[in-house]
């Protein structure tokens, strides 16, 4: 049995109360709390602690926004939560805190727990602070992260979905509920029990406006060549503008680099891409900066350009799937895991399209959902971190 | 075979790598087109969304009009909707401290982890104001990014009320864009919005307190009346039915003895109700603020002691001792000297009145160290409770009791004496307890008084 609150104020206190009225009589064992970057997290937690016991296992984290059935909002004070009351679903929490020692390694050592703590093809929500550190502007990559886990789980299969948390739109922070505290560097993992399964849509919005290039040169994730010319010149050359040096975080607004899965050649897809957002341009050095660092030397990536009526379709489209699915089922609870770049504020749609989903998904069915940094789903057959994706689950008794 | 490959047939690799470099070339070319186009169009819904932001805040924060939040929480929630509508990073409300002060204290916040308790002094105040990558950091941009630490500001002043409202952002660019002139039509649109409705709230606030002490007021008004018919009807029955038996021709002839006693009943009656009457002018005249002072440098010595005498009577038939501590001859008072005499006749009296057989009044006078003058008029009467004090206060409203049943008084002495210790501009406090006696304390302002063993003031 679940339960979801939400609330807004700038008062910690006010915003919990609200959540807690929103609950109800649920006593909760555990709650996955998702809170607005205004807030202080060492707050929402006392408040949490005064309104629901010193007992109840706190988890989550900071979120660029909230959005909750019939609202959501990005003004850094808004609360979601979803209270877990004791009961045959209740998932057992992993953490890992070493993050800044390296990704891959902290990822590694998560698998190796997971292997022993999840059962084969269990649902794992997991979720990490996304800002490493804020000036010099450095992610805790989810690729790194992602594919340490997969080390370490060494064949063990699991269901593993999630996110990277943000305290607002501007990257400028990132934290983590750990079960007690508030948490950097560190990723909080739920390990649901065998007998619940997940049905999860993965909502897209962009499509190729580029032929196929080459990277020619990358560090990491840094790009510097693409087909044998600096980047940062295609890039331009395609926007017909040059970046300043203030502007040059825009381009993440505006374009990213896709990698088609599969047949290259065959028709537009939008499931079949794995899309990297652009976390900055530099002029010095004519490169570019991806979210992530899984494209590599003779990746063929295509320039991909935000379709905003694109990102609709895809979420009416990718709701009646999840709907037909659930049809006849038990489903749970529902978790919309949107990239912070989908918000109407940063993209310019004209329509929310958090607020489809909300409007378009089951009714019956409890729904949380926050803005992310990164995207984590099952993509043929294996995690992998997306960007400019929305990732809507939802959990349902086998 | 197909026709796609028929129509390969024939065909020179050189041709089809042109072919393809062209298609190539097009996609591309359409490609940017549509990257352009689409940028081009999230670049006017964003601009549309912040032209809508106006309307939308002041249509949001009007709402709070009508909801049922005080003056105090106010600030909070246009904090709240101004943060949701421009998308910033933190946001504060200031007031000026004094006008014209240039010091400025910040009442609400959101986002600041730690908000600066002290005031910010600023050299000079802009009424709209903005710092972009360009501005330099010297006044008034050092002391406004200062309030909010960060590096992106815009702020509004309303040189009338006092009010500012500013708003921050830590990158200039991204989801916030840069700050800009334009802007200014926000900014101040959400002060202006804040400081209307605050208007309203603590007119509204303002209101209620008017309307909960006209309503005390009525009611007070209402028992003024009842009491007053009957203060006056009383003495006036005795007088007129006095006066009836004396005039009657059916009453047996009266004794020159009993005539003499009804005709000193009428003419005692007659003087409380003469008293009565001028007590009522008195308390009319303080509660309309028409009591004319005429200030006069009394001495305080021989004030308190003429009253001191006056009352000696009064005390001795009571068997109350009546003293005064030694009063400086230097303390002078500068009071109407006519209605100093009544506040101290009035004090005197209620404290012999409210003291049994055996008891004692003691009046003394001393120099407060702010120089202010403080007069006691001690007694070791019956005293009272502390929530009687306030009713003894209130106009005919006399605490029942068997030394009061004794004697009777207009009831209207305290309220009269508070009253025209106010006018002059002091105060008047009563401390008490019951069976231990009561000390009422009056204090004149140090601007009133003469200083003790110093020369009187001249005048």
């Amino acid at each position: 049995m679940v339960a979801i609150g939400h609330g807004r104020s700038v008062s910690a206190a006010t915003a919990i109360e609200q959540c807690r009225g929103a609950v109800g009589d649920v006593v909760p064992r555990l709650l996955l709390v998702f809170c607005g970057g205004k807030h202080d997290g060492a707050e929402i937690i006392k408040a949490l602690r005064a309104a629901f016991g010193d007992d109840v296992q706190i988890v989550g984290g900071s979120a660029a926004g909230v959005i909750w059935r019939d609202g959501l909002g990005y003004s850094g004070l808004e609360v979601g939560l979803v209270a877990f009351e004791e009961g045959d679903f209740m998932p057992e929490v992993v953490v890992n805190r070493d993050l800044l020692q390296g990704e891959q390694a902290a990822g590694f050592a998560l698998g190796r727990e997971l292997r022993e703590t999840a059962v084969e093809d269990s649902v794992v929500l997991m979720f990490y602070d996304s800002v490493a550190n804020q000036s010099p502007l450095r992610l805790h990559p989810a690729s790194d992260l992602v594919a340490g886990l997969q080390s370490g789980l060494a064949g063990h299969r699991i269901r593993l979905i999630g996110g990277g948390t943000l305290t607002d739109m501007n990257l400028s922070d990132a934290w983590v509920f750990d079960g007690r505290s508030v948490a950097k560097h560190a990723v909080i993992a739920l390990v649901f029990p065998p007998g619940l399964k997940d049905e999860t849509v993965i909502l897209h919005g962009c499509r190729p406006v580029s032929t196929f290039m080459e990277i020619t040169r990358i560090e990491g994730a840094e790009v510097f060549e693409l087909d044998g010319r600096p980047a940062l010149s295609v890039i331009e050359q395609m926007l017909g503008v040059t970046l300043g040096n203030t502007s040059s975080q825009d381009l993440s607004l505006i374009a990213t680099l896709g990698e088609k899965q599969g047949d290259p050649y065959a028709a537009y897809d939008e499931n079949s891409y794995v899309n990297r957002l652009i976390l900055r341009a530099n002029r010095s050095t004519g490169s570019i900066t991806l979210f992530e660092r899984d494209f590599h030397l003779g990746t063929r990536v295509q320039i991909m350009s935000r379709d905003n009526a694109l990102m609709l379709d895809s979420v009416r489209n990718g709701i009646s799937r999840i709907n037909q699915a659930q049809s006849g089922g038990q489903p749970l609870l529902a978790i919309y895991i949107d990239c912070a770049g989908r918000a109407s504020a940063r993209s310019g749609a004209a329509v929310e399209e958090a607020r489809l989903v909300a409007d378009g998904l089951s009714s019956s069915i409890p729904f949380l959902g926050f803005y992310s940094g990164v995207e984590i789903a099952p993509f043929e057959g294996y995690s992998r971190p997306l960007d400019w994706t929305g990732l809507l689950t939802v959990l349902s008794a086998r | 075979m197909n026709a796609d490959s028929r129509g390969a047939v024939g065909v020179s690799p050189g041709r089809l790598e042109r072919e393809l470099a062209y298609y190539q070339r097009e996609c591309n070319d359409l490609g940017a087109r549509l990257l352009r186009l689409q940028e081009e169009q999230s670049q006017a819904f964003r601009e549309a969304r912040r032209s809508r932001t106006l309307a939308k805040l002041i249509r949001e924060a009007h709402r709070l009009a009508d909801t049922v939040i005080g003056p105090e929480d106010l600030g909070d929630r246009i904090l709240e909707i101004v943060v949701d509508n421009s998308m910033c990073d933190r946001a504060a409300l200031l007031i000026e401290e004094a006008p014209g002060s240039r010091v400025f204290r910040v009442t609400h916040a959101i986002g600041l982890r730690e908000r600066a308790t002290s005031p910010v002094s600023m050299p000079s105040v802009p009424d709209f104001f903005f710092t972009t990558a360009q501005t330099r950091i010297e006044p008034p941009a050092y002391e406004l990014t200062g309030i909010l630490q960060l590096p992106y500001v815009l702020w509004a002043y309303d040189r009338t009320t006092g009010h500012a409202l500013m708003i921050g952002n830590r990158s200039e660019a991204n989801v916030s864009r840069a700050f800009e002139a334009g802007d200014q039509e926000l900014i101040e649109g959400g002060l202006s919005v804040y400081i209307d409705v605050l208007a309203r709230k603590q007119a509204e606030q303002e209101l209620r307190r008017a309307m909960h002490a006209a309503e005390q007021a009525d009611e007070a008004k209402a028992a003024f009346l009842a009491t007053l018919s009957h203060e006056l009807r009383t003495p006036l029955n005795a007088i007129i039915g006095l006066a009836d038996i004396m005039s009657s021709k059916r009453t047996p002839a009266l004794t020159a003895e009993r005539s003499g006693a009804y005709a000193a009943e009428i003419a005692g009656s007659g003087r409380h109700l003469l008293r009565l009457i001028n007590d009522i002018l008195d308390y009319s005249g303080i509660a309309r603020g028409h009591l004319a002072i005429q200030p006069e440098w009394v001495r305080l010595e021989h004030a308190v002691g003429a009253a001191i005498r006056a009352a000696q009577g009064l005390a001795g038939e009571r068997n109350v001792a009546l003293s005064t501590s030694p009063i400086d001859p230097g303390f002078g008072l500068l009071v109407d000297s006519v209605r100093f005499r009544q506040i101290l006749d009035n004090l005197i009296g209620n404290a012999i009145k409210f003291t049994p057989q055996g008891g004692r009044v003691t009046v003394d006078v001393e120099v407060g160290a702010d120089g202010s003058i403080r007069i006691s008029v001690r007694d070791t009467g019956i005293g009272m409770r502390p929530e009687d004090i306030a009713i003894a206060m209130e106009p005919f409203r006399q605490l029942e009791n068997a030394l009061t049943r004794k004697a009777a008084g207009t009831g209207l002495g305290l309220p009269i004496t508070k009253g025209l210790v106010e006018a002059h501009g002091g105060t008047l406090a009563i401390e008490s307890e019951p069976g231990q006696g009561t000390t009422v304390r009056l204090e004149f302002p140090a601007a009133l008084g003469s200083p003790g063993r110093q020369k009187l003031p001249k005048g």
